[in-house]
């Protein structure tokens, strides 16, 4: 009975944009972590995850199934460029406002997540008061 | 996985940058220090950092993990300092100059601003993880 709700394409597609977010902080610590560290090469999550989310929502719609074994993964930026002599390529500006960004981006979906918890409260209680 | 995300990577890095500061300290400090421990004047340390991985990535091939940073080492400049003439000092040669410590107010004071930049930078980074762990305990309410 209550599978529809977490069935839902937007529920589903919030689940898993929650844990791209979640990498990309990661992603976004290191990197501003290592911005005065010799060699260092700035991480992101790899640009597949975004075209295979897209692929997947249009071809088999966005359901636990079509996504489940869809991860996002890390990979070193290959078009950040050098900004630095000693070859590190973090220009701390661009992380701080991608962090920003993404925090943004996880409030979002989190209330896309809470709402559809949300809703099936009121579906079992039949009030809207928490 | 950790609650707040990235923390020991932040963590790390103001760890580092604190470091970075106290050598700094240590050097505007000795400026004008003409015998040091071993007798000699003062020489300036320079901070180095490195990357640590702090775990292994998944199995997936070409997937990086996020990595610390940690002091490498401490190292000493070894660029001769200033001849000052001196006479009078104790420390003078048998010319009447001194040595004067390699310290150069200048590069120590960017040095300074550009390490409380980073630390800041970091801090803002913790900020940012301790606002989604807290938005994450709220899904549902």
């Amino acid at each position: 009975m209550i599978d529809p709700i977490f069935q839902s394409g937007n529920y589903q597609l919030a689940r898993k944009l929650l844990d791209g977010a979640v990498l990309r902080q990661e992603a976004i610590a290191s990197n501003i972590a290592n911005s005065e560290t010799p060699g260092y090469r700035r991480m992101d999550i790899t640009g597949d995850f975004a075209s295979e989310l897209r692929a997947r929502v249009a071809t088999m719609g966005a359901s636990a199934t079509s996504l489940a074994d869809l991860q996002p993964h890390l990979a070193e930026d290959p078009h950040a460029r050098t900004v630095r002599p000693d070859g590190n390529s973090v220009e701390v500006e661009n992380e701080l406002l991608e962090m920003n960004r993404n925090t943004m981006e996880y409030n979002f979906m989190a209330d896309v997540v809470s709402y559809n918890i949300k809703q099936l409260r009121v579906a079992i209680t039949g009030r809207t008061t928490a | 996985m950790n609650l707040i995300t990235g923390i020991d990577v932040t963590s790390s890095a103001l760890n580092a940058q604190r470091t970075r500061l106290d050598i700094v300290a240590q050097n505007i400090a000795n400026a004008q220090t003409t015998r040091s421990v071993d007798g000699r004047p003062y020489q300036r340390k320079v901070v180095t950092f490195e990357t640590e991985l702090l775990r292994q990535s998944g199995a997936v091939r070409g997937s990086a993990a996020p990595t610390a940073v940690r002091v490498a080492s401490i190292q000493t400049d070894n660029t001769p300092g200033q001849k000052v003439y001196d006479p009078q000092n104790p420390d003078a040669a048998a010319d009447g100059t001194v040595t004067m410590p390699n310290v150069n107010l200048a590069y120590e004071m960017v040095d300074l601003i550009t390490a409380t930049r980073a630390y800041e930078a970091n801090l803002s980074v913790a900020k940012n993880a301790r606002q989604i762990a807290m938005k994450t305990l709220e899904i549902g309410k």
